[in-house]
């Protein structure tokens, strides 16, 4: 176990946008902290990595898009993941994913979960 | 006091440039670390925390590193440490008052103390005096940034 490795696993979609701003916030948080940080992605979350579509999902009206929290996430440093699987089950090619997203199996998330010293899921 | 492009930076403080923090030598052989009125300007010009991690005093942290992170609605991010030292103390106010952080900057608003481990050699890296703050200047007018 690492000490200082977290992993967040997101698996909240665009059909609850209120649930997808705080998982990218507390990412960014824990990297600007110093931690190494994964967020795997699974379920409806991987839909908010869809090339263009985070910047249709507003966690609050008139605040910021989810697509800002990601960057700022992926600015800070947070290494995306997405499980394959769930790709499939939204149709997802890997091309149709935002920049810097990694494909991984569902394995690796019981792997990352293994070298986490915490693991939240949203 | 030099107020430069709406910021206040005082000419006695050390800076390290590209994070928007200051260091002051003080009693004891410590320095006191804070962020600039340049970061309070960026992050929004109101915090909702500054957290320093209790595990973290009595550690060496190094040159740029995370000391403490900053939140406000608009911005998270680190406040990395101007030099490397061992983190001696955070300001207890700021857990009530984070605030203070941008009302007074170089004053009640100061982050955390610092017992360096190697001053002499690394604040040449820092920037200060009348030279230091026309680099900051300079840096501000370049990324198109001011105060007020």
């Amino acid at each position: 176990m690492a000490d200082d490795t977290v992993l967040i696993i997101m698996t909240s979609g665009p059909d609850t946008p209120r649930r997808c701003a705080t998982p990218f916030f507390f990412a960014s948080l824990a990297a600007a902290m110093e931690y190494e940080v994964n967020m795997f992605f699974t379920i409806d979350g991987t839909l908010l990595l869809k090339k263009g579509l985070a910047e249709t999902v507003y966690p609050k009206a008139g605040g910021k898009p989810v697509s800002a929290f990601i960057q700022d996430a992926l600015d800070a440093g947070v290494n995306f993941m997405a499980c394959t699987a769930s790709t499939e089950l939204h149709d997802l090619a890997p091309e149709d994913l935002i920049e810097g997203v990694k494909m991984v199996g569902g394995a690796t998330m019981w792997l990352l979960a293994e070298d986490s010293k915490t693991v939240l899921t949203f | 006091m030099t107020i430069v492009r709406g910021c206040n930076l005082p000419e006695d403080l050390y800076y390290l440039l590209e994070k928007h923090v200051w260091a002051k030598p003080i009693e004891g052989g410590l320095i006191r670390v804070g962020m600039t009125s340049v970061a309070g300007k960026l992050a929004g010009g109101k915090l909702a925390a500054i957290t320093v991690k209790a595990k973290s005093i009595g550690k060496e942290v190094a040159q740029g590193k995370s000391l403490a992170t900053v939140e406000s609605s608009k911005f998270v991010g680190p406040v990395p440490a101007p030099a490397t030292g061992v983190l001696v103390r955070a300001n207890d106010k700021l857990a009530a008052n984070p605030n203070l952080a941008i009302s007074d900057p170089y004053g009640e608003g100061w982050i955390a103390e610092v017992k360096p481990s190697a001053w002499d050699a690394e604040k040449a890296s820092l920037i200060t005096g009348a030279a230091g703050v026309a680099a900051y200047q300079a840096r501000l007018e370049a990324d198109g940034v001011a105060c007020g």
